[in-house]
């Protein structure tokens, strides 16, 4: 959940400009929940199709390449893997088009499951239409998308409430300093440009340190997140 | 040896009653049954039984046809009707013994070289000992006056005794019929010994099988439930804006349908941040507002009543004059617990506090303060945050926080935390969470 005066205050002025509209693709087996959705969306974003199914999913992300996918994470159909299961198919298509995780549940194993298959961000369905809409903007222009809940889960995978901290900001099994201080504010509710005021940094360089924390989240091998997606049979 | 005494006095003169067979019975029950129903001594009865059965064997006949005939008499009290009936007669040790007779003697007619009679009377011990097994597992196992050992003992006895039998018969090298019969003792010897092995495999793999079964389903009903109904709860709270009544009471009911799905995975015991997610599910019906509760750290068997007791307040003075979306975040180090309350409510100026508002100075920072913490309330336009802060005694601590008045306040007391592994499960706190 992002609040209010969120990211986006960077995209308003680009608002200005009349930027063309973002192609977003909804995956969601429900469909009460996908045309509420649907005319939620600020006029900025353009839905170009709907799929309930994972093989519809693939097969029209396939087709349409959009910007974003709104990706639920719980879905019929495939080899029953549900929103991971259609990032993995997609993986090629992972570097034009991005996902966001939308789910009712804020469990850990949904929302990493989701994160180390690729997805660029996670929100919650009790989301608002603009909050939606705003976390889609942020996860199209490149940066992550993270719930307090996410933020919490990462300082506890991550031992970084018990106090460890990477030596080199390239490590991949611990957060920087820099990296916790930021996600403890997101984790307390604080969005990013809260979070950059009372960092004194700029939006930009949390939205670098948030895209920085969602990498170690996909890629480091910390034994807790691996034993933890092992064990769910996510790798 | 005598039928039990009751039986005659239960019967009402001159009111015709059917005949029964008594449970606590000799073989079948038949004489004794017979003897209450005619009004006969029963030892007469049973007397006139064995003569005319070796006489001829025809109330050996009378015996059976009766037996299937005549009911049992109905269960009394707590006794398991189908099967508690006590036969006194060792049926099955005396079976096993006649077919150990008929055994020796049909391997001395072998030995001397009369094969054919020698066929026929080990013919006869297969039979017994068939018999005896048959007994021993269709009424003995059912009986509650015989132990599990005497029945495993009859039949243990009999398989090896039969086993030896057959072995002994095809060593004096017999023909065909004597040789089929001794292969036949051998193997139903080893069906005896090894079938208690196989029916435990077989109910236990029935047993595994029905669990699976029913964990399967109790998975399909939550996965169901899941993308069906908490999917239309999430999508009503979100339709209905976040602080309205519809999206508080759709939240309650998906919080209810969430505990009963995940019912199994609850933790146990204290749980301070279990605890504090139940304060806000409570505040959140009584208020317009909605909590966002994230924890981080392992909290398990851990609580902190003063520390829980302050963020309660906290809440509610956000609930209450804040309302609409507040931020709760807990941080449990091995020293520190951290709590933060956010809201974005107007705020207000903490300077001009009367004196008098109890819900702040006395509940808040007046009780953190004598539980060996802090409080501190910061308030601007964008919103108020009440930071808690409290020392942690380490991992087997039992005290929530040192207490530097030593008065036995409710808040003080030692909490029920039990030394744990150190081992940090960091996926605990939000896997609970479902």
């Amino acid at each position: 959940m992002t609040h209010e005066s969120d990211i986006s205050s960077a995209d308003a002025g680009a608002g200005a400009a009349a930027p063309p509209p973002l192609h977003v693709l909804i995956v969601d087996d429900h469909s009460i929940f996908r045309s509420g959705l649907r005319a939620d969306l600020d006029a900025s974003l353009d839905v170009v199709a709907e799929a309930a199914t994972v093989d519809d999913a693939v097969a029209l992300i396939a087709q349409h390449v959009p910007d974003v996918v709104l990706l639920d994470v719980h879905l019929p159909g495939g080899a029953g893997g549900g929103g991971a299961e259609v990032l993995q198919r997609s993986s090629a298509l992972l570097d034009r088009v991005k996902f966001l995780a939308l789910s009712v549940s804020d469990s850990a194993e949904d929302v990493v499951g989701v994160i180390r298959a690729g997805a660029r961000g996670y929100i919650t369905k009790g989301s608002s239409g603009a909050e939606v809409s705003r976390a889609v903007r942020t996860v199209a222009a490149g940066d992550a998308v993270f719930s307090p809940r996410l933020a919490g889960f990462v300082l506890d995978a991550f031992g970084a409430v018990a106090g460890e901290q990477a030596a080199a900001d390239d490590e991949l099994d611990r957060l920087s300093a820099r990296e916790r201080e930021v996600m403890r504010l997101i984790a307390r509710g604080y969005a990013y440009k809260e979070v950059a005021s009372e960092l004194f940094i700029s939006i930009k360089t949390v939205e670098t340190h948030v895209s920085a924390v969602l990498r170690k989240l996909q890629f480091s091998s910390r034994h807790e997140l691996t034993a933890w997606a092992l064990s769910r049979k996510l790798l | 040896m005598t039928p039990p005494a009751p039986l005659v006095s239960r019967r009402t003169p001159g009111v015709p009653t059917r005949m029964l067979r008594p449970r606590g019975a000799m073989l079948g029950g038949v004489c004794a049954g017979l003897a209450e129903h005619m009004q006969w001594p029963v030892n007469w009865v049973r007397a006139g039984a064995v003569v005319f059965t070796l006489l001829g064997g025809g109330a050996a006949l009378l015996y059976v046809w009766l037996w299937a005939l005549t009911p049992l008499e109905p269960a009394t009290g707590e006794t398991d009707a189908a099967a508690s009936a006590h036969r006194a007669f060792p049926v099955a040790p005396v079976l096993v013994g006649f077919a150990a007779v008929a055994a020796v003697i049909a391997l001395v007619t072998a030995v001397v070289g009369a094969y054919a009679p020698a066929a026929m009377v080990a013919l006869a011990a297969l039979v017994l000992t068939a018999a005896a097994v048959a007994w021993s597992l269709l009424f003995d196992r059912n009986d509650p006056k015989r132990s599990e050992r005497y029945g495993v003992a009859t039949r243990t006895t009999a398989a090896v005794g039969l086993a030896l039998t057959g072995v002994l018969l095809l060593a004096t090298s017999p023909p065909v019929p004597a040789t089929v019969i001794a292969v036949v003792m051998i193997v139903g010897a080893a069906g005896v010994l090894a079938a208690p092995a196989i029916v435990r495999l077989w109910t236990s793999l029935l047993a595994e099988r029905a669990a699976r079964a029913q964990e399967e389903s109790r998975a399909e009903v939550a996965a169901h439930l899941h993308d069906s109904v908490l999917q239309t709860l999430a999508l009503i709270q979100n339709r209905a804006g976040a602080s309205s009544e519809i999206a508080r009471i759709a939240r309650a009911q998906e919080h209810e349908l969430r505990d009963w799905l995940f019912a199994g995975t609850k933790p146990s015991g204290a749980d301070f941040a279990a605890q504090l997610r139940e304060v806000a599910l409570e505040l959140e019906l009584q208020h317009a507002v909605r909590f966002d509760v994230v924890t981080t750290g392992d909290f398990t068997d851990r609580s902190f009543p003063a520390v829980l007791a302050a963020a309660r307040e906290a809440m509610l003075n956000a609930a209450r004059h804040a309302g609409g979306e507040v931020s709760v975040y807990v941080e449990l180090s091995a020293s520190d617990l951290d709590v933060y309350i956010r809201d974005r409510g107007p705020g207000f100026d903490i300077g001009a506090m009367p004196e008098g508002r109890m819900g702040v100075r006395g509940s808040i920072i007046g009780r953190m303060a004598r539980h060996g913490g802090t409080a501190t309330v910061t308030s601007d336009e964008n919103g108020t945050q009440v930071h808690l802060h409290s020392p942690v005694v380490a991992h087997s601590g039992s005290r929530s926080a040192p207490s530097p008045q030593s008065a036995p306040s409710p808040q003080s007391a030692p909490e029920p935390s039990e030394p744990r592994a150190s081992s940090a499960d960091t996926q605990g706190t939000e896997g609970r969470e479902r």
